[in-house]
């Protein structure tokens, strides 16, 4: 459903991708692996139009979103949930999510129900709508930036590193949740770790990047068994 | 002695708000694309002409009428600003938007004299008077200052509060990209806070014109003090904005009984300074800072352990 075709992206002058494929279709799990640097966020921010790829296309749903501005993009079902969550600190808990809904124009009634399913998935959000999301510990951040991302209803979810910094046991129940997404909401997701494993085993398909380039894609399951792979990226 | 008193708190806490509304029409902007409006003073100014010049003069319109143009005349004006300068430039090298703003106004000083002429214009019949009450007698523009500035703010506080566009504004003011990640349009944003931040410099223009005469330096002075203001309170902080406004209006209509005349307008800038070296983050630093001091202190008798 959205397909990324050969896609250049400069940063001034430096190059970040040089000629990147990647696409993901219905209810899947794609992941995206590879070292810190090798410019998996550089691909999720092309695909939002954050930053501009200058050749290649990105086409969803058939339709070229190259260059639509990046709240079109969203409005399309797109939803990108960025490295290091950037929740607003200084916003309550449940206007943020009412921010995720930005692009849709729900009643106040729709609006309510949304809360309740993102406080139903997420319990620790609820005994906290009030609070800042500023004073959230980095798990709930993390929790309340999936669940902001999810208000949209959209139809592809973007995860850059979700479990960056957590303790092991929040990293389990984010993965958790994200199956969930993926299997009971329908949702296609894209997965960007550096916890490799953690990837393999949640998801589908997988990309490696490295450099700037794609240099092996192919079903997890088999990936997870490949010996460079294992070397590389799983320390065995 | 007493009616002197309150006269000088009515009229400082009159002035605190202008400053405050000051500061507030110029930190929206910066919250909203990180530039500041060079121009500020020139648009209160362009608010004083268009009201009293054009509305009251030329079309022969009722104040409240004029008022009323006015403020939607800037309000378009601001949009337009938006589209020229504020969203092709907000990217660029600060620099540039600092020149293109500091141009504008410029260009609407000379304009002011070819379209209104050189002579200083001043509003008939227009909050114009006084009020006495416990011997104090009070000038009628000062109390509809006050009343006018509380129902901008109450205002604002709501849209910021209870509106999706509002709250979206604030969300933008946080952080760019990760509002747009949420689907809000940043430069529809930055024009609503265009066309929001121009109102208030109509509102300005409007209601000092009765204490300063409109003319091209009409706004100088508040737009300065204003500035002041926002460094006093807290760079970047609407509710900061405000209370630095407050306390600058006050304390410079205090100082102008306890010191000579002449180092009224000196206090404004000498406070500012002050802040600038010993806290930086104006009346926020110094709130966080008793904050802190109260939690170590909590930390030290071992009630809140961290
Ligand atoms: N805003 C930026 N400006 C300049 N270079 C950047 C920027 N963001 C990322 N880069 C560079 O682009 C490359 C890819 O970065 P990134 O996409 O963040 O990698 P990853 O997400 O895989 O860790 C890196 O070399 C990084 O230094
Ligand atoms: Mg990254």
């Amino acid at each position: 459903m959205l397909q990324v075709d050969n896609i250049v992206t400069y940063y001034g002058n430096a190059c970040a991708l040089h000629g990147v494929s990647f696409r993901i279709e219905e209810n899947e799990i794609v992941s995206i692996i590879g070292a810190n640097g090798a410019g998996k966020s550089t691909l999720m921010k092309s695909i939002m139009g954050v930053v501009r790829p200058r050749s290649g296309a990105i086409t969803y749903q058939g339709e070229n979103i190259t260059n639509l501005p990046t709240h079109k993009i969203v409005g399309k079902g797109i939803v990108y949930v960025p490295e290091g969550r950037d929740v607003f600190a200084t916003v309550s808990v449940q206007d943020n999510l009412e921010m995720g809904a930005y692009s849709r124009k729900f009643s106040q009634k729709e609006l309510n129900g949304l809360y309740e399913e993102m406080y139903t998935m997420f319990p620790r959000l609820k005994e906290r709508r009030k609070q800042m999301a500023g004073t959230l510990s980095g798990g709930e951040q993390q929790m309340l930036a999936i669940a902001r991302g999810l208000m949209s209803k959209p139809e592809i979810i973007m995860f850059d590193e979700p479990s960056l910094g957590l303790a092991p046991i929040i990293v389990d129940e984010v993965f958790d949740r994200i199956k969930y997404i993926n299997q009971e909401l329908g949702i296609s997701v894209v997965l960007v770790e550096q916890n490799a494993y953690m990837a393999l085993t949640a998801s589908n398909r997988c990309y490696v990047m490295e450099n700037g380039k794609i240099t092996k894609e192919g079903k997890s399951s088999d990936l997870i068994s490949d010996d460079s792979i294992k070397e590389a990226y799983l320390g065995m | 002695m007493q009616g002197i008193l309150l006269q000088l708190i009515v009229s400082g806490i009159a002035m605190g708000f202008v400053y405050a509304l000051v500061a507030v029409e110029y930190t929206l902007i910066w919250n909203a694309c990180g530039l500041l409006n060079f121009s500020h003073e020139k648009i209160i100014m362009l608010g004083g002409y268009v009201f009293v010049g054009t509305c009251i003069t030329a079309l022969g319109m009722s104040n409240i009428m004029s008022a009323i143009l006015t403020i939607i005349l800037l309000g378009i004006f601001g949009a337009l600003i938006a589209v020229i300068i504020f969203i092709p430039l907000r990217n660029q090298t600060r620099l540039i938007a600092v020149v293109a703003t500091v141009m504008l106004g410029q260009i609407l000083n000379e304009a002011a004299v070819l379209v209104w002429g050189p002579v200083a214009l001043m509003p008939k019949n227009f909050l114009s008077g006084v009020f006495t009450f416990m011997g104090a007698t009070v000038a009628k523009s000062y109390v509809y200052i006050i009343i006018v500035a509380v129902i901008i703010i109450a205002l604002l506080e709501l849209f910021f509060k209870k509106t999706k566009p509002g709250k979206g504004m604030t969300c933008v003011s946080i952080n760019k990209t990760a509002s747009a990640l949420m689907g809000i349009n940043v430069k529809v944003s930055i024009v609503i806070t265009l066309i929001l931040s121009f109102m208030i410099c109509g509102v300005l223009g409007i209601i000092t014109a009765p204490i300063f005469t409109v003319k091209q330096q009409m706004a100088t002075m508040i737009a300065l003090k204003g500035f002041c203001a926002g460094v006093i309170g807290g760079f970047g902080s609407l509710p900061a904005a405000i209370a630095g406004g407050l306390v600058l209006g006050i304390v410079e209509n205090i100082a102008g009984v306890v010191l000579p005349a002449v180092f009224k307008d000196a206090v404004a800038f000498a406070l500012m300074i002050l802040f600038m070296l010993f806290s930086p983050k104006g009346l926020v630093g110094v709130r966080d800072h008793v904050r802190n001091l109260q939690e170590n202190r909590k930390q030290k008798k071992g009630k809140v352990n961290i």
